[in-house]
């Protein structure tokens, strides 16, 4: 029988927590960044500042959306700080690394494609309402908006894949 | 718009969430069978929606790619080696808990392992760089990721020797007090202080040997 470590312990809850929600991260930095390895880096940084903002966080339960609020901030401050060139889809795509591998449901790959075409701001708040399950108060709060404008968005993020599921488009008030 | 509560209104409060239901939205809906299909065709594309975000993250952290032998760097001299072998040098308290989690850290990227390709020169530099570390391995190097681990990023190595596999990590702020060994779950491994931190070397299924630990430490320049 192995004996445990000399002098350790199991490693903290803190640890397993976040090694538990890293898949979460790093599908919804994926979305934001459109790049496999931005969005390895991206979560790393998150990774890294939420260990040392930990005490910050008073409630586990509130864990997950702190942490994606921080990979989207991070995701921000990549941007800015290294001027990362915009993803072109359609070179990343025919390139083979988008991180859309097939599943064979071509629907779904068609509607992955429909995402990545969104322009930022509509695809930002989608992946926040969606994936990261953030109402649409929390949203204009983190993207300084007002709710109509996070709403608006909303809408034509998801106006705009309805033609590709099939459906006809709504009138568009504007 | 006017400010009635029309079918306007309605398909953007259902485009903008369709799981939110106002007052409002509630009493338009009871009466517009057409807004009505487009809540629920909302509701449907919302559903595939999530699904499409539900990436596979196995295309993540693959392996890099094949590439030619790495350089041998020149062994620097090692006043670092003979730091380690002196003991007891830094008067600091053991961190418990350091040891747990870098067998926890090498648990969940156990793929890490399986790597058999020899990194360039380059790829390791690169790794090293974002971690701010400077390691002149001496063995070839099959795996390296800067990795966060306890609020920084560590370089997370693995060298191939003569005895198998040896996952390195290079925690340059995890300072301990002297050697540590440890063992669990199959794998063995030696913490050592190296100037002001630490160095983790980890074998799975067999000893770290001494020898191949000092050469490993003596390449370590923080």
């Amino acid at each position: 029988m192995n004996p445990r470590p000399r002098g350790t312990t199991v490693p903290s809850a803190f640890t397993r927590l976040l090694e538990t929600l890293r898949p979460d991260l790093v599908r919804f930095a994926f979305w934001l960044a459109r790049d496999r390895a931005v969005a390895e880096d991206v979560v790393q940084e998150t990774l890294i500042r939420a260990w040392k903002s930990r005490d910050e966080l008073k409630d586990t339960a509130a864990a997950r959306p702190w942490l994606l609020t921080i990979v989207r901030r991070e995701h921000a401050r990549l941007y800015e700080r290294k001027r990362l060139p915009t993803v072109d889809v359609d070179q990343a795509e025919a390139a083979g690394d988008l991180g859309l591998a097939s599943d064979g449901d071509a629907g779904l790959e068609d509607l992955r494609r429909a995402i990545m075409q969104l322009p930022d701001e509509y695809r930002e708040p989608l992946v926040m309402q969606v994936l990261g399950g953030l109402s649409t108060t929390e949203i204009a709060a983190e993207l300084g908006l007002t709710q109509a404008a996070v709403l608006t968005r909303l809408f034509r993020a998801r106006n705009r894949l309805r033609t590709i599921y099939g459906l006809a488009p709504a009138e568009d008030a504007e | 718009m006017s400010n009635e509560f029309n079918c306007s209104h309605a398909r953007l409060a259902i485009g903008g969430d369709p799981h939110e239901q106002s007052p409002e939205l509630g009493a338009h809906l009871a009466t517009c069978a057409a807004c009505t299909k487009f809540r629920a065709e909302t509701l449907a594309l919302d559903a595939r929606l999530r699904a499409a975000f539900e990436l596979s993250l196995t295309e993540f952290r693959k392996p890099v790619e094949q590439a030619p032998p790495a350089r041998r760097f020149a062994l620097a001299a090692s006043v670092v080696l003979a730091m380690i072998l002196a003991g007891g040098f830094w008067l600091l308290k053991p961190q418990p808990a350091l040891a747990g989690d870098v067998l926890e850290h090498v648990r969940h990227e156990s793929a890490s392992w399986d790597a058999h390709e020899i990194l360039t020169p380059s790829q390791l530099a690169d790794v090293l760089r974002k971690a701010g570390v400077q390691f002149d391995s001496s063995m070839p190097v099959l795996y390296a990721m800067a990795c966060p681990f306890r609020g920084r990023r560590v370089p997370h190595l693995v060298v191939q020797t003569a005895e198998g596999p040896l996952t390195v990590m290079l925690l340059a702020h995890e300072k301990v007090a002297g050697r540590v060994e440890f063992a669990e779950d199959g794998y063995r491994g030696i913490l050592l202080p190296v100037g002001e931190g630490s160095v983790a070397v980890l074998a799975r299924g067999g000893d770290v040997a001494d020898a191949v630990v000092a050469k490993l430490v003596s390449g370590v320049r923080w």
